[in-house]
């Protein structure tokens, strides 16, 4: 294993992987700054593109893209009051006061220290959490994945974006989009319309690229009369020496909470940030300036938003269970690439492994110093009409998806997908859910088959698993964890703990 | 007369939740059956070979925790509402419009004759009237695309009627 680290590490001294890494920053701050873009679709789109390249360089591209994107929709949030990406939408509830009123440089600054802050940490755990846990994976079953991966579909209920209940159903239809095409176990044909092309199933990368970037562009279609007022900014100031005194115990927390988040599965770094933020005021002495510019919500949000890109990498390394959204395209990739993630990964390519850690760090140093530098130039990629920029998105979405099978049929599944989603988030429906269920659906199938095998179909024998049976109580909480977290919310919005009054 | 009045005043907003509840729960049942009357489409496998789980068994299961959860849903939406939706402007079906119109073109001429036609199409539909960047748009960068996929990852795209005149 040492050794495969190191020889992972090397890797990174080679000046072309150096280049695309930096290439892919510029892209990632791009993309996340551009609202409607984001990791997840950016990502899904990038993602055809690399499955001519080695697995290092295609994986430290997606992966690269994902930490500077989140990043950088601090970028709008904080200077338009447009998060390019949803887990900058706690960063505008005090990045863009902070703007108005002329702290534009300092908000900006503290979200890129914070960034990077929360993003390393997040790394350093995740080069040490995700080989233990792969090696614990190793006492897993069929029973045990399978619970494993009820769990992960569990949480989708406490994903930000539309309501448990609503989430679950799509989740739920997912994993039923996954049974399209022939039973592995029986060969029987499912839901294929006598159509070949659907026999190996549905694709997930055209209904990821479908539901995230062509609905988006419908719901872009929907705004056309939005004006966006821009706030003019000098320059990005680093944070002061009293900043950094107001924010050091904020931006600790954050890193801590945002990994945490990140490492649950199908949670990320929406929901890092919002509890991030919450934990910032919650914690702070000056909780009355929050909402008008309180640098400490800044701070919170968006150091929670990036650790949880490294906590997120951990079970979809470790385990091939998805941290978030994006992290699931990212497994799409792996799975591209023959890349089966688990104990056998780290065991068998451990230098893939560390090279992905290193590219992660690098791409949380090279974000830095390009958010330092050029934030106010990447913040103009926003003048770009819309009437030019989705037009691209199109071609590159048609064509990413095309180029992956050569089958136009991935095109019509796609563009089906586009208006279905659309449909989905009128509908007050997430359209991550979906993308998680497809991706876990074969997963939980086959486990949950394989598992009644082995019980001689006496489904009461999963509760003599007992790593199995931490998995469904945790299922359990998952499920549950919507209603305590809106009772906490109440709780909060009621007043919370008086200023003055010392914690228990 | 006047109980009957307060009746129907206490009624009225619970008709009007329920008039927006039913929406999404049809829509929802009716995808439900037409999928399980899919699965009795399937093959059945001798119990020998399929060891307890026939291939319409999992689909089933599925439909059965959507509907659970589509009851569930019900509930929700009688007591907690959704936000009004506004209506759709003319630009969301004009994009629409211009999706169908890709895939037909993509379908009988060619992919990129198609890509000219939805970027052209959407910049003169989202307010766009200058008349060089729309053309950049929509013929140097399928053009730009084309290449970079032929001659870099060697990826041959469908033939139609302009790329046709590239492989002949």
């Amino acid at each position: 294993m040492l050794e495969g680290a190191l020889a992972g590490l090397a890797a990174l001294l080679d000046p072309k992987l150096l280049a695309l890494i930096f290439a892919a920053t510029i892209g990632g701050v791009i993309i996340g700054a551009l609202p409607g873009l984001g990791a997840t679709t950016g990502a899904a789109i990038l993602l055809p593109f690399t499955v001519t390249m080695e697995p290092i360089p295609a994986i430290a591209l997606l992966a690269t893209i994902y930490c500077a994107a989140t990043y950088a929709g601090a970028i709008t949030a904080i200077l338009i009051n447009t998060p390019g990406t949803t887990a900058a939408a706690a960063t505008c509830i005090d990045g863009y006061p902070l703007a108005q009123r002329g702290e534009a440089g300092r908000a900006l600054g503290m979200a890129t220290v914070s960034s990077t802050m929360g993003g390393m940490f997040s790394v350093l755990v995740l080069a040490v959490a995700a080989p233990a846990l792969a090696q614990l994976a190793y006492k897993f079953g069929p029973p045990e994945y399978f619970a494993l991966a009820l769990f992960g579909l569990s949480m989708l209920a406490s994903i930000s974006s539309g309501g448990a209940i609503k989430n679950l159903i799509a989740g739920t239809f997912g994993v039923l989009l996954a049974t399209v095409g022939m039973d592995l176990m029986t060969g029987v044909e499912r839901f294929t319309f006598g159509m070949p092309e659907l026999t190996e199933g549905i694709h997930f990368i055209p209904v990821l690229i479908g539901m995230f970037a062509l609905s988006e562009l419908l719901v872009q279609s929907t705004r056309m009369n939005m004006i966006m007022e821009r706030i003019a900014m000098k320059a990005v100031q680093l944070p002061s020496r009293a900043d950094y005194l107001r924010t050091w115990k904020t931006i600790l927390r954050s890193c801590g909470i945002g990994t945490f988040i990140g490492v649950l599965p199908a949670e990320g770094a929406t929901v890092a940030s919002m509890i991030g933020y919450n934990e910032a005021k919650r914690w702070s002495k000056n909780k009355a300036e929050f909402g008008k510019g309180a640098i400490e919500g800044v701070a919170g949000a968006e150091a929670a938003n990036n650790a949880a890109t490294g906590g997120a990498m951990v079970p979809t390394l470790a385990l091939g269970i998805p941290g978030s959204a994006t992290t699931a395209v990212i497994l799409g990739g792996l799975l591209v690439h023959g890349l089966r993630p688990g104990p056998h990964l780290f065991n068998e390519q451990p230098e893939f492994v560390f090279a992905i850690f290193g590219t992660m760090f690098v791409a949380n140093v090279m974000f830095f110093g390009l958010g330092l530098m050029g934030a106010k130039l990447f913040a103009r990629v926003t003048l770009i009409p819309n009437a030019f920029l989705w037009p691209m998105v199109f071609m590159l979405a048609v064509v990413g998806t095309y180029a992956l099978d050569q089958s136009i049929m991935d095109v019509w599944i796609m563009l089906g997908c586009g208006v279905l989603g659309f449909v989905m988030r009128r509908f007050g429906f997430s359209v991550v859910p979906v993308a998680i269920g497809l991706i876990l659906g074969e997963l939980v199938e086959t486990t949950f088959k394989q598992s009644m095998v082995m019980f001689d179909n006496n489904a009461w024998l999963f509760f003599t698993r007992p790593i199995a049976d931490i998995f469904f109580l945790l299922t359990v909480a998952g499920l549950c964890a919507p209603l305590i977290m809106d009772r906490l919310a109440r709780r909060w919005r009621s007043g919370g703990p008086e200023e003055g009054q010392g914690r228990s | 007369m006047g109980s009957t009045a307060t009746g129907e005043a206490r009624l009225a907003p619970l008709r009007e939740r329920l008039r927006h509840a039913w929406q999404v729960p049809l829509a929802v049942l009716l995808f439900c059956a037409y999928v399980a009357y899919l699965t009795t489409t399937f093959e059945r496998v001798p119990k020998a070979l399929v060891q307890g789980v026939q291939p319409a068994d999992f689909p089933l299961l599925l439909i059965g925790v959507i509907l659970l959860l589509t009851a569930v849903l019900v509930w929700q939406l009688i007591h907690n509402p959704d936000p009004p939706r506004s209506r759709l402007p003319a630009t969301f079906f004009v994009t629409v419009g211009l999706f169908l119109a890709f895939a037909g073109i993509a379908a009988w001429v060619d992919l990129f004759a198609g890509f000219a036609v939805f970027a052209v199409g959407l910049s003169l539909a989202w307010g766009e009237r200058r008349l060089v960047p729309i053309l950049a748009i929509a013929v140097v960068l399928p053009l730009a695309i084309f290449l970079l996929f032929d001659l870099v990852l060697e990826i041959r795209f469908p033939r139609g009627v302009l790329t046709s005149l590239y492989y002949d």
